[in-house]
């Protein structure tokens, strides 16, 4: 399958099960609260190393927000509802309750409940302040304030999760790293408007992809040598002789269908760039199939089949 | 199937209609309602001597053309809908823990008193311990939303500790007295010592009312909360509006509380 000069392989992304959740930040100016969703989803590229993943699903214009400021959804994902548990008061409790003037909403209504000020009103050693409200729906609802050197820092008791999927990625071959960077660039830009998805490593892009085990035996992941453009001729290689550079985008989602539409938009983006570009083929990082039990198979999702 | 009670003429004692509720008349004929015994004045009446019964609407009770003296109207109401096109009586939607109560005309004393869940709506005046504790209990309303569109009497909110009761008109003196709990909005204003006693619990309230001792004035501030509630609390939306900035007394700090009055 060639489009517009690029090769889409006969390949597909191996995806996982996480558990995630959505927070609504909002703020008194929309710098603000994009502050705090980039802090709290710093150092959340791979639960690898991070213990999540996480990242800016989009931007909320004031008058969807809770409040009517200014608000940025972020997604966090973890492997387990335990380790979400863990990460997300924490995050909470260090890079939102610290940002100025924000306050921290639940994004998700539904599924088993990860805890927000339930966990961090402690923080306000006895001054805290619950409010609980039934809702236009009926359901009452619990927030608490805490007193803080700007005011008082606004949150929800808790929030909801989802049964979400991690891992979802393309693979961008061309024949020179500016090459690649301006396709993964564009495939990013196209993909962080779709809904319920995040790009999680930096920039959205990821250059060091790994593949599974090493030949050190304390580590469970090691450089994908077969993209490696420098091991060509040394390691198996999957890049043929014109591909000089290659960047993966990782993607994370509330669901299958998500997912399988941002590599969708993300595939046509890059492929806009076209052979004319520079970009040589579109792959996608896999297991042989064994591992995780979301198959994106790239053909089906740009409608060439198999 | 559900159940219209029409008043045949005006009570001469009081009638206690406690428990009579949309579920407790669930799969009962007209008939069978007419027999039921209540306590009226001194003595127990069956309710055909006093009301026409007929079917209604799945789910609903209605109760046409109300009475001061029916008392107890919605105690125990679980779910479903009472309805009363007039007056009722005292301790209305005691210790109610879901549906909905509708009462077009004034209520009398202790109305929601207890009240766990559910939704009162009042078109009239409420009498004295709106929200309180019911008779020989600790503790007032814990949840639900009561809407009083008239004014209440003295003590509303008395040891409340969750829900929400607006008052659109005045309330009465000593309000929210030893109030553990929940918010107590009223867009009219409020009796003398108002507050004695509060442990938690938020009155929202237009102008700085006539306070009881032991309330700390913490200066004017840009809450976030009150936007929040403008718009996740629709029964506060007209009453807080555009509002961003309150005056936030604190109190009963004489008996270390730390409720709070938010003028807006």
């Amino acid at each position: 399958m060639i489009i517009n000069g690029v090769e889409i392989r006969d390949s597909f992304a191996e995806a996982f099960p996480m558990v995630g959740t959505r927070l609504i930040i909002t703020a008194d100016t929309p710098d603000w609260a994009m502050t705090a969703a980039r802090v709290t989803t710093g150092f959340a590229t791979s639960v690898i190393g991070c213990g999540c993943e996480a990242g800016v699903e989009r931007v909320i214009a004031p008058e969807d927000t809770p409040d009517g400021r200014p608000g940025v959804a972020i997604l966090i994902f973890a492997m387990d509802f335990k380790g979400l548990k863990t990460v997300v008061p924490l995050r909470l409790g260090q890079c939102i309750l610290t940002c100025p003037t924000t306050a921290c909403y639940a994004g998700v209504e539904g599924g088993k409940r990860v805890p927000l000020a339930k966990t961090i009103r402690y923080f306000a050693d006895g001054y805290q302040i619950s409010k609980k409200f039934a809702g236009a729906d009926g359901r009452a609802e619990r927030f608490w304030r805490l007193p803080v050197m700007d005011g008082e820092f606004v949150c929800d008791e808790d929030t909801g999760s989802v049964e979400g999927v991690g891992g979802g990625n393309i693979l961008i071959l061309a024949r020179s790293r500016p090459q690649a960077l301006y396709a993964a660039e564009q495939a990013v830009k196209a993909m962080s408007a779709v809904e319920g998805v995040i790009l999680p490593f930096p920039g959205g892009v990821v250059r060091s992809g790994s593949k599974v085990g090493s030949k050190y035996k304390a580590l469970f992941a090691s450089s994908n040598d077969a993209y490696c453009p420098t091991l060509r001729g040394v390691a198996a290689s999957a890049l043929p002789d014109e591909v000089g550079s290659v960047m993966e985008i990782v993607i994370d989602g509330v669901s299958f269908d998500a997912v399988a539409a941002a590599t969708k938009v993300g595939i046509e983006a890059v492929c806009a760039v076209g052979g004319a570009g520079g970009v040589v083929a579109i792959d996608a990082g896999n297991y042989g199939g064994n591992l995780g039990p979301f198959h994106f198979k790239l053909r089906d999702i740009m409608g060439g089949g198999a | 199937m559900s159940m219209v009670l029409r008043l045949k003429t005006p009570l001469a004692a009081r009638l206690d209609l406690g428990g009579l509720t949309p579920s407790a008349l669930a799969g009962k004929a007209p008939g069978e309602v007419e027999a039921i015994e209540r306590p009226h004045g001194g003595r127990l009446v069956a309710l055909g001597e006093l009301f026409a019964v007929r079917a209604g609407g799945e789910g609903r009770l209605v109760i046409e053309a109300g009475d001061a003296r029916l008392d107890g109207v919605g105690a125990g109401l679980d779910a479903g809908e009472i309805v009363v096109e007039g007056a009722v009586g005292a301790h209305a939607g005691r210790g109610m823990a879901g549906g909905l109560l509708r009462i077009a005309g004034d209520a009398g004393d202790e109305l929601a008193a207890g009240m766990t869940g559910g939704r009162i709506e009042l078109g009239g005046n409420a009498g004295a311990r709106l929200g309180a504790a019911p008779s020989g209990a600790r503790r007032g309303m814990a949840g639900g939303v009561v809407v009083i569109r008239g004014n209440a009497g003295a003590r509303a909110g008395e040891r409340q500790r969750g829900g929400l009761i607006l008052v659109e008109g005045a309330v009465g003196a000593e309000a929210a007295t030893d109030m553990i709990a929940g918010t107590l909005a009223v867009a009219g204003g409020f009796g003398a010592g108002a507050g004695r006693g509060m442990k938690r619990g938020t009155l929202i309230v237009r102008a700085v009312p006539a306070l009881a001792e032991g309330f700390a004035d913490t200066g004017t501030h840009d809450l976030v909360a009150l936007r929040l509630m403008a718009r996740r609390v629709p029964d506060l939306a007209a009453l807080i509006g555009t509002a961003v900035r309150a005056r936030r007394l604190v109190g009963d700090r004489l008996q270390g509380g730390l409720g709070e009055v938010l003028v807006l």
